[in-house]
């Protein structure tokens, strides 16, 4: 119905978060979200190559189509490695609050 | 004689017209006391106060479903407010429904943070941002500070950190318990 639609375009580092609210055309992707929102020009470590982005916590392609009040995340990679994590876990008896049987 | 019932008549139509004009054009959608309420209270949607966020807690409070003091981010101040605003008695906060914090905003530590999503679930204001396998951060400024996330994360890695007073959140305080504390001193 609306020609054009709302969306924010976010991009979090622990100490700053910037969020970018756009107008834009209906049918535009999460590329062109990121594109337009000038956060590549902001913050030079964003490669869009490597860095995945998604739409409200859901992973998204790049072409995905946008609807009226999306938010695109422009993710980053975490920096433990899960499987480490739980390793050290176990190592140290402790029980893991989720999916680990009892609590 | 008849002139006069006529003018009283026509009188009577005019205004009544106008009222029923007013009723229309004026009209409240929804109960202005509840959005009142939901206006003192502090919008964290932590559900402490055992409803499901603030507005259903507002609801509660105009029907008189629910007490005024079982909003501990509102705290002290919160409460005078609302019992002002519904004409009752000052009650000190239920002990039951929690204890007043300084107001804080949730912070990841991102060496531990596996990407888990669990969080995520959890915060009732999309504050985090983040996915599957991907880093978790949170956007202090629509943090409510409800510390919802907590309990669901594995790894314990969230924890609150308290704000900073600066221009921007810095609020009047209620002058009655400064004046109090004054009282006391001298």
């Amino acid at each position: 119905m609306a020609e054009s639609i709302n969306v924010e375009v976010v991009y979090a580092l622990p100490q700053r978060q910037e969020i970018i609210r756009l107008t834009l055309p209906e049918g535009s992707t999460v590329q062109q979200a990121i594109f337009a929102s000038g956060l590549l020009q902001r913050f030079g470590e964003i490669d869009l190559d490597k860095c995945k982005t998604g739409i409200f916590g859901k992973l998204s392609k790049a072409d995905t189509g946008l609807r009226d009040r999306d938010r695109v995340e422009i993710y980053r990679p975490l920096i433990a490695d899960p499987k480490e994590v739980r390793k050290q876990r176990a190592a140290e008896g402790k029980v893991m609050k989720k999916g680990g049987g009892e609590e | 004689m008849l002139a006069a019932i006529l003018v009283m008549a026509l009188g009577a139509v005019i205004l009544g017209a106008a009222l029923g004009f007013a009723a229309i054009k004026f009209k409240v959608e929804g109960d202005p006391l509840v959005d009142k309420i939901d206006a003192i209270l502090p919008q964290t949607q932590c559900g402490q106060c055992g409803f499901p966020g603030c507005k259903p807690y507002a609801t509660a409070i105009a029907k008189n479903e629910a007490d005024i003091n079982q909003c501990p981010p509102g705290g002290e101040e919160g409460i005078r407010k609302l019992a002002d605003l519904l004409g009752r008695e000052f009650k000190s906060l239920s002990a039951e429904h929690g204890v007043e914090k300084p107001k804080s905003v949730a912070f990841i530590d991102e060496s531990t943070c596996i990407g888990c999503t669990l969080c995520i679930q959890a915060c009732p204001v999309d504050a985090i941002v983040g996915a599957a396998k991907q880093m978790h951060t949170i956007v202090a400024r629509q943090c409510t500070g409800c510390e919802l996330c907590l309990p669901p994360c594995p790894v314990n890695c969230i924890s609150m950190v308290p704000l900073k007073e600066t221009v921007e959140t810095w609020k009047w305080k209620y002058p009655v318990v400064q004046l109090k504390q004054q009282q006391r001193v001298a």
